[in-house]
């Protein structure tokens, strides 16, 4: 995973730095590059070449088997559908999906999980924080907090489909404490939180797993230290881990937003199927329904060009924001 | 921490813990249950244990081979991916080259690539290759899809490793190739086992790439296999849920082996740096 | 490793490698068929027999089915159609689905000539006068009844009730007496309104309004029309419905209250899933009635709503269209359709089937064949139909009245 910092060994070997605060990465590479353009002069042809080598595959399978395609897919967007098919329509795609009311709440919904990003990011950090910190049971946690994850999202949100069923259990303990029952996956206005809520429970795990290696090499003296000089635990998780495991925070981030923007399918299809009245549409669901039920491939497209603008505008925004949070901390 | 604030932050956790754990009891007891059983009474215990909706899920439709298929195919799967991505993240961290930063913002911009915009273009590829239908087909549309997150890691924790360990090394004679087999491979372990194991279940739990590249009924994996228990009107949930346990036992006996190898591998990993 | 997956990339950037073996569909001597029903226990003789009647006429050909989920079903299919390379032969529901999609498949009329008498449901399969696609079941929406409650509650199970203000009456003495709410709703989906519809538009709509409607001549603004929908939300405001309507999945949660005594009336279905075979489990054959629909307004005269259900149609990609015909008119066999009907329940699409041994519900449904009329809801596009989903939803929180739903929904019928 995106670690801070280097291993603590390999630290200790590097004298005059102190703290894991700084961010370690951008001092090293600066370092690194400076000397291999100075030893590029000298180093056989072998050897120059060798960073090409390296990338090449990776280079090879990523153009050829994801930007390719996405040109084609995004060209194919700029065609109709039925009646149309193979013509050219130019912008019309775009124009039906923005003038949709389902769609321009699928976006509203895009905006609302942005702005719970953060818990979903905080909750796994806090647990491998307190996991790493050794609270009591911590090794057992580690183990079964990524339980849910590999189950499969349609037996998880069957799960949860009969747990919060209008006279299901958990409304049930709701009523013996004299709270009324609450319409979890039917009232337009609590399903979509719902149903986030159940993803986030459904994957933290593997956030978990992100953040645990992280932690493992996180210089263990400095939280000593932070301790010794009397810090609290909400102090030490924001000054010395937080800033230490900026990699990691930024790496968790953009995949938790991923997860979130193209991996509710499954959930949305077993607990909503995008109602009640179109609330829980989010814009993989909103694809899956025109390409698959109302047979609209080309506008499928369409919708899709638009996720994918969206997820690389706000997934780089994200990383610069973080970037620079990392180095003012 | 004291230890009052441990225990109170213990208590909670621990019921995080039966929280996930639950769901996976529920599994199981619901997949010992029989149909009726189920229809009327959900959440009670199931009166026996029953190995019948295990072994209708396994028989009904060849799991055995779709066992093997998913072994092989996820395998491969992260071999290549580990691989070719602790390659590009060696090279794209550590080694200053013309292009380096373009390549990186591509495969940056390839991770937020949804696989809806390019499932129909990606699978004409294949037909025309004819790579369709074959285990290296699937095994590269794996790839494709979980490279760009494997490079984009790996070139992360590369980033953290200090250019004194690979100048000492150069001082040595080691070539790049050598840097990367002998510095960056074993220094690299807690982020290859971590990504390995998320590269694993993103594969193993896939359906619709699957789907899509293997249409031969023989060629199945197996959360395809599960996924088909279900039918139009998902019915037969107790079936289901054998199947769901089948694919789930696996990964789960995976991850609680490695996941003590992550933490113990970094302490490996740093002392051969 | 590295060097074997470059050299097949290469071949993929080029796309010049040609694969012999690869193409699923068409090639001779091979035939494959997608479905999403062939992997059920209850569908295996059905296959059995379909498959043991092809290889008489056709030795030396292999057929393999394909067991797709349905939930990627069209989604797949909407792939391999889009790439040209597919399967030969293709389940579809009828209606939408397949009317939607017919640039991909062959016209079978020319084929299946001998099997239009024997067969009923063909008008789901056809478009612009051609068929498409043989039907296997059919499906349709009677509305089944509970007698023990109807004895519970002092009502003569063998006389429901025959208008709907007796039927409203009748079911607040069923939830004096049990509890037991009047319908079970399943409306998650938003498939709650379609069944409601089509079960009850016979008993709303005048014979000629009903035959227009499915003809495609829908008048927005006849009262009649509007009357469905208001009946609709009085039915969720007087608390006729389960609670939380909304997040009730019709499959298979609607379907389990009913079954479990906890509602009186479901309008369920005829084949697949929540028929009288599915809830003979708990409800036995004589304690399990079908009704016609309550007459609302005056003039309406109550049918049995349904169409074909599931069918096979031939990819026009196939190589040899006339094998791919003949493994479609296997699958409709007389033999393999008996079968179906044994072995899942289904009301088959063959009506020569004898039913006698099912009990009084089956013979009741199949009886009223004849005098059945399409379904209201099937008439109208898959659009129009999410649109109304959406729109019940509103109407059973109060968010939308019926007046700007009927406007909405006319629009959207309107625009094709």
């Amino acid at each position: 995973m995106p670690i801070a910092n280097p291993p603590p060994s390999a630290r200790s070997a590097e004298p005059g730095r102190t703290g894991g605060a700084a961010p370690s990465g951008q001092g090293v590479r600066r370092s690194g590059s400076g000397r291999d353009q100075r030893r590029a002069v000298g180093r056989p042809r072998a050897d120059r070449l060798a960073p090409y080598v390296l990338v090449a595959p990776a280079v090879l399978v990523i153009v050829v088997l994801r930007l390719w395609p996405l040109l084609l897919g995004a060209n194919f967007s700029f065609t109709g559908d039925g009646q149309r098919n193979g013509t050219t329509v130019g912008l019309d795609n775009y124009l039906e999906l923005f003038r949709d009311p389902l769609f321009r709440g699928a976006l509203r919904n895009v905006g609302l999980l942005v702005l719970i990003l953060p818990v979903a990011v905080a909750i796994p950090g806090l647990l491998a924080t307190f996991i790493h910190l050794r609270v009591p049971g911590h090794r057992l946690y580690r183990s079964v907090y990524f339980f849910p994850a590999v189950l499969s999202p349609v037996i998880v949100g069957a799960i949860f489909n009969l747990l919060l069923a209008f006279d299901g259990p958990l409304n049930a303990v709701l009523g013996a404490v004299g709270i009324g029952p609450v319409d979890w996956l039917g009232d337009p206005d609590v399903a979509m939180f719902t149903v986030v809520g159940v993803h986030v429970w459904a994957t933290f795990g593997m956030a978990l797993v992100v953040f645990l290696a992280g932690f493992a090499t996180l210089d263990a003296t400095l939280v000593e230290a932070a301790r010794v000089d009397g810090a609290s635990l909400p102090q030490i998780i924001w000054h010395v881990i937080a800033p230490s495991l900026i990699r990691t925070i930024q790496f968790v981030f953009v995949t938790t937003m991923i997860g979130m923007l193209t991996s509710m399918f499954g959930l949305l299809y077993v607990m909503t199927s995008g109602g009640p009245e179109g609330s829980t549409y989010l814009p993989e669901y909103y694809i899956w329904v025109q390409q698959g039920q109302l047979n609209r491939p080309a506008l499928a497209s369409a919708a899709s060009t638009v996720l994918f603008l969206i997820m690389l505008v706000v997934g780089l925004l994200q990383i610069s924001l973080l970037r620079r949070a990392g180095r003012e901390a | 921490m004291s230890r009052f604030s441990r225990w109170s932050l213990a208590l909670p956790m621990a019921l995080l813990a039966l929280a996930t754990i639950y769901p996976l009891l529920f599994t199981a007891n619901v997949a010992s249950k029989s149909r009726r059983e189920y229809i009327l009474d959900r959440f009670s215990l199931a009166d026996t244990a029953r190995w019948a909706n295990i072994d209708t899920a396994w028989n009904s439709v060849g799991m055995g081979r779709y066992f093997a298929n998913s072994l092989i195919v996820v395998t491969a799967s992260v071999v290549l991916l580990l691989l070719i991505g602790s390659m590009a993240g060696f090279a794209l961290s550590q080694l200053r080259f013309r292009g380096s930063s373009a390549i990186f913002l591509g495969c940056l911009a390839a991770l937020f690539i949804p696989f809806q915009v390019i499932m129909v273009p990606l699978a004409r590829i294949m037909a025309d290759s004819g790579l369709i239908d074959t285990y290296p087909g699937l095994v590269l549309a794996y790839v494709a899809q979980f490279l760009p997150f494997t490079v984009f890691l790996m070139t992360s924790y590369y980033k953290t490793v200090p250019a004194e360990i690979i100048d000492a090394a150069r001082i040595d004679g080691s070539s790049a190739y050598g840097v990367y087999r002998r510095i960056m491979l074993p220094l690299g372990t807690p982020a290859l086992l971590s990504v390995g194991i998320l590269d694993a279940l993103f594969c193993w739990n896939d359906v619709l790439i699957s789907l899509l590249m293997m249409p031969s009924a023989d060629h199945r994996t197996l959360m395809v296999g599960v996924t088909s228990l279900r039918g139009q009107y998902s019915d037969d949930i107790p079936t289901f849920a054998a199947g769901v346990l089948i694919a789930a036992v696996p990964v789960l006996v995976v991850y609680l082996f490695l996941q003590r190898q992550i933490t113990d591998g970094v302490a490996a990993g740093s002392t051969k740096g | 490793m590295s060097a074997v997956l470059v050299a097949g990339l290469a071949l993929a950037g080029c796309g010049s490698a040609a694969g012999p073996r690869s193409t699923p569909g068409g090639s001779d001597g091979r035939l494959v068929v997608w479905d999403w029903k062939s992997g059920e226990p209850s569908a295996a003789s059905y296959i059995e027999q379909a498959k043991a009647d092809f290889a008489k006429k056709h030795p030396d050909v292999t057929v393999d089915f394909v067991n797709q989920p349905f939930d990627q079903y069209y989604t797949l299919l909407g792939a391999a159609i889009q790439s040209g390379k597919g399967p030969d032969v293709i389940l579809f529901n009828g209606g939408g689905q397949i009317r939607d999609r017919v640039d991909a498949l062959m016209p079978l009329d020319d084929y299946l000539a001998e099997d239009r008498q024997r067969l009923a449901g063909w008008d789901a399969f056809t478009r612009d006068g051609r068929t498409y696609a043989s039907p296997v079941t059919l499906q349709g929406h009677p509305i089944y009844y509970n007698k023990t409650l109807y004895e519970k509650a002092g009502l003569d199970p063998a006389n429901p009730a025959m208008t709907w203000d007796e039927f409203v009456d009748d079911c607040a003495a069923i939830t004096k007496a049990t509890g037991a709410r009047c319908f079970a709703l399943g409306n998650k989906e938003g498939y709650g309104i379609q069944f409601f519809l089509s079960g009850l538009a016979s008993g709303i709509l005048t014979p000629q309004e009903y035959d227009a409607w499915v003809g495609g001549k829908r008048d927005w603004t006849s009262p009649n029309v509007k009357r469905i929908f208001e009946l609709w939300k009085e039915a969720g405001d007087k608390g006729l419905n389960n609670d939380g309507a909304n997040s009730t999945a019709m499959f298979n949660d609607s379907f389990a209250l009913f079954q479990s005594g906890k509602a009186a009336h479901v309008i369920g279905l005829m084949s697949d899933v929540g028929h009288w075979r599915d809830f003979s489990e708990f409800l036995t054959a004589d304690k399990l009635g079908v009704m016609d629909a309550p007459v609302v307004s005056s003039g309406a005269i109550p049918s049995l709503p349904y169409d074909g259900g599931i069918g096979y149609a031939v990819a026009k990609w196939t190589k040899d269209p006339k094998v791919a015909a003949d493994l479609v008119r296997s699958l409709t066999s007389t033999d393999a359709l008996s079968a179906f009907y044994a072995g899942a329940g289904a009301i088959a699409s063959d009506t020569t089937i004898d039913v006698s041994g099912g009990g009084p519900a089956v013979a009741t449904i199949v009886s009223k064949i004849k005098t059945g009329k399409p379904a209201p809801h099937v008439a109208l596009s898959s659009k129009t139909l999410d649109l109304m989903g959406r729109l019940s939803q509103q109407l059973l929180s109060g968010s939308v009245t019926v007046d700007e739903a009927v406007k909405q929904l006319a629009a959207s019928d309107q625009a094709g």
